[in-house]
């Protein structure tokens, strides 16, 4: 126990929803926590949960002192309930978890050792997924999407389940439904990302009940598109965007003013003269919705940081 | 701004990104010119993430030498970003830029500091023998060189060469972000300050690869939009966007005109005129846009920290 990295506290916080079963839970974490022989903190971010899951929580925090619960008064989801984790968690390492994702808690000093390795960021890669079969490809579609977008290899990028060090997440500014691109935007800054396979258990499991979580999916996908690539030039994507879609339209409309200046036939009813205006209005909004951005980049240019520091030497 | 009390004479800000075999060639040519430097400097490297064994050359340098500080990036920034890096971490009152590929040369350095004793706020350099090879490096920046002239107020030869000395307050006030490095006299205007040019030496590349290619064109010219934006417009943006919208009003109108005519007096079916009334929608759609986006505009600079182009007024001879 020489190394000093292997002795640093650990913040486990998880986020704990209506209809998890406390007890066995926190007893499982425990019981994987004491195996690393470490100092640790396990909290527990109750996010507004309205049955009897408080009353469970309080509970099981009277018996251990190093449990402790956080009750967020507004459902807040999983970037609030990481926020008020982080504001209470005293450890260098951090371990955030939902504990809705259900993956096996003996996991977690899997994680905890490629951290040790020297990895700056650990994503739980759940696997063997056992949750739905439409999940699954749902999933597997997605971060296909998501890898093959950014320069990064991802079979898991919204497992729910990761650890890194406390100022990587300090370098990252999350906020929302962000919280599931925590990987990637830690990828961005230049951190070290690994996966870590981790088991998922067998059982209940929330379910993508409608099509607007799939919707959200692809919503996510043009985020994280637009995240990683063009969040501080957002004119050379909405630029060559619009003018595309311009020049496409000018061309139709220049072929048919032709066809027409040709007496080749009226041109008035023709469905692809509408055609045409609507792609030129849409790249012409496209352009103006770009300089926007960049003007709204530019004025806020005080706040933007795009570079992550490692190492400097005679400061 | 922040005041630093340990202010020194002078920095030189070099970002770099693969060049192992140049770096310390590099550093005794700039200690071989400083030495006849009578105040105190600085020489700020910023490592862009080279793979390539740089940082450990420089590392080396680092210890034996304290006014060379080393900034490594966790990954591969851009030179932008590697820039502002080096900007932010500069304690010099006058900073000097150069590339880390010895294509520029490091004697310059004096000639560059009593430009900017003349009273100018930027001195950027001029390559007038630039050893490139034509057709892919020449030819394209000349190209580039003279769109950036012609949307931005500045008129120098040779925007693109990385030799250029700042004043501490300009280089206070640039923000560096995306790929504006290539702008940085523009984005100097943008703040107000005073630029001129002065003719500097250029060696070919002997060691390494250089990292520039021409796909970039499409960028370089969105870039220049906003830059112009910026430039000309940044006070009142309503002013741009809104004349934009009254030209395409305008033309709306004109056609409103043209379709009243043939309606009204040469008796053409409405059906007929079809044509025109789309046309008619589509520039009062696109007209109306503009208008409503230059207001969010104004809104935007509003709401932005910054202001602009106040300065400098008082710069120049002190």
């Amino acid at each position: 126990m020489a190394d000093p990295k292997k002795r640093s506290k650990i913040s486990v916080i998880v986020m704990i929803s209506p209809g998890i079963s406390v007890d066995s839970l926190v007893h499982e974490l425990m019981d994987s926590l004491h195996s690393l022989r470490r100092p640790f903190e396990l909290i527990l971010v109750d996010d507004a949960t309205t049955d009897s899951t408080f009353s469970m929580l309080r509970r099981v925090a009277q018996k251990e002192k190093r449990i402790r619960v956080i009750r967020l008064r507004t459902r807040s989801g999983e970037a609030g309930a990481l926020e008020a984790g982080l504001r209470c968690a005293s450890g260098s390492v951090v371990v955030y978890m939902n504990a809705q994702v259900r993956v096996n808690p003996k996991g977690i000093p899997l994680l905890i050792h490629r951290l040790d390795e020297g990895a700056d960021f650990v994503i739980g890669y759940r696997f063997p997924r056992r949750d739905s079969f439409l999940n699954r490809w749902v999933s597997f579609g997605f971060n296909w999407l998501v890898s093959r977008i950014t320069q990064f290899r991802f079979h898991d990028v919204h497992s729910g389940i990761f650890a890194t060090r406390r100022e990587v997440l300090n370098h990252i500014r999350f906020y929302g439904d962000m919280v599931h691109f925590i990987p990637l935007l830690a990828g961005q800054q230049g951190y070290q990302l690994v996966e870590q396979k981790i088991e998922q258990l067998p059982g209940k499991f929330r379910q993508s009940k409608y099509p607007k979580e799939y919707m959200q999916r692809l919503l996510d996908i043009l985020t994280v598109f637009f995240l990683t690539r063009y969040s501080k030039k957002p004119i050379h994507f909405m630029g060559f965007v619009g003018i595309v879609f311009a020049l496409v339209g000018l061309a139709i409309e220049i072929y048919l003013f032709i066809y027409r200046i040709l007496g080749l036939g009226a041109i008035a009813g023709r469905p692809l003269l509408l055609l045409g205006a609507l792609l030129l209005v849409i790249g012409i909004q496209m352009i103006s919705i770009g300089l926007i951005g960049e003007m709204i980049i530019f004025t806020h240019a005080d706040t933007v940081k795009e570079y992550n520091i490692e190492e400097i030497i005679n400061e | 701004m922040k005041k630093n009390s340990n202010s020194i004479a002078l920095s030189i800000v070099i970002p770099v990104y693969n060049e192992r075999e140049n770096v310390s060639r590099l550093y005794e040519k700039l200690k071989d010119v400083l030495s006849h430097f009578r105040n105190s400097y600085e020489i700020i490297v910023v490592d862009d993430g080279s793979q390539d064994g740089t940082f450990e050359i420089l590392k080396s340098i680092a210890q034996k030498d304290p006014c060379f500080r080393v900034i490594r990036l966790r990954r591969n920034f851009g030179q932008s970003a590697a820039m502002a890096v080096g900007f932010r971490m500069s304690r010099g009152e006058k900073i000097i830029t150069m590339d880390g590929d010895l294509q520029n040369d490091p004697e310059d350095i004096p000639l560059l500091l009593q430009k900017l004793e003349e009273g100018y706020d930027v001195v950027s350099g001029w390559r007038k023998n630039r050893k490139d090879k034509m057709l892919v490096r020449k030819i394209p920046s000349w190209i580039a060189n003279r769109l950036i002239c012609s949307v931005t107020d500045v008129r120098l030869h040779d925007t693109g060469c990385a030799l250029k000395a700042f004043r501490k307050e300009v280089v206070d006030r640039i923000r560096l972000y995306g790929e504006l490095h290539r702008f940085l006299p523009a984005l100097a205007r943008v703040e107000g300050a005073s630029i001129t040019e002065m003719v500097v030496r250029h060696h070919p590349r002997r060691f390494g690869r250089s990292k520039y290619n021409l796909t970039r064109t499409f960028k370089v010219l969105m870039d220049m939009t906003s830059l112009y934006l910026f430039l000309k417009h940044l006070r009142n943006p309503l002013r741009f966007f809104g004349s934009m919208a009254m030209g395409f009003f305008g033309i709306a109108m004109l056609l409103c005109v043209w379709i009243a005519y043939l309606a009204g007096i040469r008796h053409f079916p409405l059906l007929d005129l079809n044509v025109l009334v789309t046309l008619v929608f589509l520039f009062f759609v696109a007209g109306f846009q503009w208008m409503f986006i230059g207001i969010v505009a104004t809104l935007v600079v509003r709401t932005g920290n910054r202001e602009w182009g106040i300065l400098f007024q008082r710069m120049g001879h002190e």
